[in-house]
């Protein structure tokens, strides 16, 4: 409905401002770190805001993240419309991965149908694992962040497991399993890039939940559970059923990311730790465009060039790697905290502290 | 001589825009009782923080006995003597009276807090000023109007002379708003001085010896309270001539909601109401009357499906509630207003749209297959803020940007954009200013008279006595006394009962629940 307020443009004015804020300020921080432990500062400043740009190949690492990181932003979003914190984004990764790895490794891998059907398992597998944070908080209280985080690490150590004892070719100690068959694999857009189908499944999935969220009648009972759970009880909503099913929905969401990392053209395979923590940096992507669905493939495109200049720098320059990490993070954390409301909210909810009620605006008596 | 105070046109924005105070003068002489009145976004909070430092104005000059002041918070304030007792108190409930009241400046004895001293101290203040409080008891146990009198000795105990008192009487029962006239007397005799922001004008007459009339972020102008009625003063306020009567009911229907034998637990299992028994007919409106929290708004809780019935059973149009959940009960034709709008009656952050049909998403008119008609939604919005008169942006704009008038307007909106056959009504008009409150009313006898049988909870007896047909008191989540509406009727006479002073007899009560 926001689609009908006039003052919408004037608010996505002022959230880009303070975006733009916030990135100014990073850079600034990244200069000074980058001064300090670069014998050539010019270049290495130089490689951080151009290097994702340089070639073919650098841009389909750029959108690569871009579509990795809409999805695991879409993820996010929807939760937190809904006001529950589940954070087990990277949990649905690995799950939806490694059930998108079996099918593409079972004899439906060689056949047309095994895009679509690794696909939609892996959909399924992060459902499932979105489902239980959700079922238990619904059915017995127990707190979704810490059920979450927990239920990620069951899956990265189950997934890292049977990749190294059962799914890696035997003798070898690779920690990864062999290469899909080509037809599991997603086709590349431009050749010899990283620029595939992934990109494509993103905008879709954008649009989805854009239209779930803001034309579905389950949309808005999610998100007025998300604005005023009371005020929801009190309409006749069944919160626990929107609290579980918008955790569910999101999970396969976070599933079907686990598909386009493992049959993407990045990997192509299933292997050890292969989220390299993008999942979570969905919960940034979220906090800045504001849990609007529309809005996070334009935060992923803009973050996802930070996050690949900085890494090209990494590789290309002498900024030492551990540098490059500090630098993300203080992007983090600037962005995170220009962004009050959410954000503040988020953090208070991670340390079990009750957010402060919004002051109402009650000017004067 | 010059006057104690002097608020000289004060000018304040709010970022945003909000013009909240734009030349507001004010003069308070020493050793009276000074009332400013107001609807609200009239601006008297922001000139009340002005002078307690709270908040900076952008233009204009106070002068603290003619001589320029600027407070640059509250510290500051207290320091040249002026105290404010806020309508939410800010009191430790766990901390004894006396410890309250010297919490920040504890009398010492070397390093060690002297305990006796600050006792006797509370002790003699209280005496002074008749604040009649027992310095020894933790704040918590004590009933609001004590509670508030502690407040007013803290400010006291730092040697206020100038006390700023921010809607006093919205939280009392009739006998403590005589209690705490006493005090005020008491303080004025004394030579101290008392700014009393208000709302009931009845009181303000009662108890000021001018009154200062805001109006938009100006002041309209000053008054001796002895010049001016109940009507004029309302008049100055609003600018127009109101009316704030309502026409009684023509006459009641037929049985519409039964409630029997009905008891209710808190969640830790502590009974907070029990064997209530009433009957509401279609076309009449049953007021339950009571200090708060003595069982009404959990009765309504009850009967919307938002609290659990521990035992008893509550009937509308023969059809037994408890089994069923909140959207069937709304479908039986069941609404309600509740106590709380931001807290419960509205999301804020959703739009308006979206909130005049939070509670009618099963409607086909506004959902099919599980999607969103948005151009009937919006219809909806349109007509609604049309129908009520609802001052805002548009339909896409978020409820919490609209006033707490026209808040409330969107709750009575939706509810009654239907006629209900059972309306539960908490609090319909608090911190509603005069002109909204007045629409409100109409809104509720027009459910009424279309049929509507109307459970009425308000903590404000003017309007218990304006707008029922008949009226139940609780004390400590029993009905206790039971009354045909008539003239007679006052407030005096039912606050005795809600206080637990006077008890009926069963037959007149039984009469007056039929």
């Amino acid at each position: 409905m926001s689609s009908t307020s006039p003052s919408r443009w004037a608010m996505i004015g002022r959230e880009t401002g303070r975006a733009l804020t916030a990135v100014v300020i990073a850079l600034a921080v990244a200069l000074v770190v980058i001064l300090l432990t670069s014998a050539d500062p010019g270049a290495a400043f130089q490689t951080l805001l151009t290097a994702p740009l340089s070639s073919n190949r650098t841009m389909g690492l750029w959108i690569d993240d871009v579509a990795k990181l809409t999805l695991t932003g879409l993820a996010f979003s929807l939760v937190f419309q809904a006001r529950q914190f589940s954070m087990g984004v990277q949990g649905q990764v690995y799950m939806g991965g490694l059930f998108a790895a079996l099918i593409a490794m079972s004899p439906i891998g060689a056949t047309p149908l095994a895009i679509p059907v690794a696909m939609l398992a892996a959909m399924c597998a992060g459902a499932v694992y979105g489902f239980i944070p959700g079922y238990a908080k619904a059915r017995f209280g127990a707190s979704e962040i810490v059920s979450s985080l927990m239920l990620n690490y069951i899956a990265i150590l189950v997934v890292n497991y049977l990749i190294r004892a059962h799914l890696a070719p035997a003798g070898t100690g690779q920690l990864m399993t062999a290469k899909f068959p080509d037809t599991a694999i997603f086709p590349a857009i431009v050749p010899g890039t990283r620029f595939d189908l992934g990109i494509v499944i993103a905008l879709i999935a954008t649009f989805v939940v854009w239209f779930l969220l803001y034309r579905t009648s389950w949309g808005l009972k999610l998100r007025l559970v998300g604005h005023n759970p009371k005020f929801a009880e009190y309409s006749g909503i069944r919160s626990s059923f929107v609290m579980v099913s918008a955790m569910t929905v999101a999970g396969a969401f976070g599933g079907l990311l686990g598909s386009v990392f493992v049959q993407g053209r990045a990997f192509g395979n299933l292997a050890q730790n292969f989220d390299g923590n993008l999942a979570f940096e969905g919960i940034l992507i979220a906090i800045v465009a504001r849990s609007r669905p529309l809005a996070v493939p334009f935060v992923a495109l803009a973050y996802g060039y930070l996050r690949q200049g900085a890494q090209l720098m990494g590789i290309r320059t002498d900024v030492p790697t551990e540098m490059i990490s500090v630098v993300q993070a203080i992007i983090i954390l600037l962005v995170a905290s220009s962004f009050s409301l959410p954000g503040k909210k988020f953090i208070a909810g991670l340390f079990g502290k009750k957010p402060t009620p919004a002051a109402t605006p009650e000017v004067a008596k | 001589m010059a006057p104690l105070l002097e608020a000289i046109s004060i000018g304040k924005t709010y970022p945003g825009g909000t013009i909240a105070n734009d030349g507001v003068n004010l003069t308070i002489e020493a050793g009276e009782v000074h009332a400013v009145v107001g609807e609200n976004g009239a601006g008297k909070s922001t000139l009340m923080k002005i002078l307690f430092g709270i908040e900076q104005p952008d233009r204009g000059e106070i002068r603290l006995d003619g001589k320029p002041v600027s407070f640059a918070n509250p510290r500051d304030a207290i320091d040249h003597g002026v105290g404010m007792v806020f309508q939410h108190f800010s009191l430790v409930p766990s901390f004894s009276v006396y410890e309250n009241v010297v919490l920040g400046s504890e009398p010492r004895n070397g390093i060690k807090f002297d305990r006796n001293e600050a006792i006797d101290r509370v002790r003699a203040l209280s005496e002074k000023f008749r604040l009649a409080v027992d310095p020894l008891p933790p704040v918590g146990e004590l009933p609001v109007g004590q509670q508030q009198r502690v407040e007013i000795l803290k400010a006291l105990y730092r040697d206020a002379r100038i006390l700023i008192l921010d809607e006093p009487t919205a939280v009392l029962a009739p006998q403590e708003v005589e209690e705490l006239f006493v005090a005020v007397r008491a303080l004025v005799a004394q030579g101290r001085t008392v700014i009393f922001i208000a709302h009931k004008l009845p009181e303000v007459l009662e108890i000021s010896d001018r009154i200062t009339v805001m109006r938009g972020g100006k002041t309209v102008g000053s008054v001796n309270a002895r010049d001016v009625t109940e009507q004029s003063l309302a008049t100055m306020m609003v600018g127009r001539e109101i009316a704030l009567r309502v026409d009684r009911a023509k006459g009641r229907g037929e049985l519409a909601c039964e409630v029997k034998a009905l008891k209710l637990e808190a969640e830790n299992g502590v009974t907070v109401a029990a064997d209530l028994n009433l009957k509401v007919h279609s076309g009449e409106i049953l007021g339950l009357v009571g200090v708060e929290g003595n069982g009404q708004a959990e009765l309504l809780e009850a009967i919307a499906g938002l609290r659990p019935i521990a035992d008893g059973v509550v009937y509308l149009n023969g059809t037994s509630l408890a089994p069923k959940s909140v959207l069937e009960r709304r479908g039986l034709g069941l609404a309600s207003i509740p106590e709380d709008r931001i807290a419960r009656g509205l999301a804020t952050g959703a739009t308006i749209a979206e909130n005049l049909i939070a509670t009618r998403l099963a409607d086909k008119r506004f959902v099919r297959n599980g999607l969103l008609d948005l151009k009937a939604i919006k219809a909806n919005a349109l007509a609604l803020i049309e129908r009520f008169s609802i001052r805002s942006g548009g339909p896409g704009y978020a409820v919490g940007t609209l006033s707490g008038g026209n808040m409330q307007k969107v709750v009575v909106a939706r509810e009654l954009s239907e006629q209900p056959k059972l309306l539960l009504v908490n609090q319909p008009t608090r911190g509603v200013d005069l002109g909204a409150t007045q629409f409100i009313w109409k809104s509720l006898t027009d459910a009424r008279d279309g049929g509507a049988a109307v459970l009425l909870s308000s903590a404000d007896l003017s309007e218990l006595l304006a707008l029922s047909d008949r009226l139940v008191v609780f004390y400590r989540g029993k009905i206790v006394a039971a009354f045909v509406n008539s003239d007679d009727l006052t407030a005096e006479t039912l606050g005795t009962y809600m206080l637990g002073l006077s008890s009926q007899d069963p037959e007149i009560m039984r009469a007056a629940l039929q």
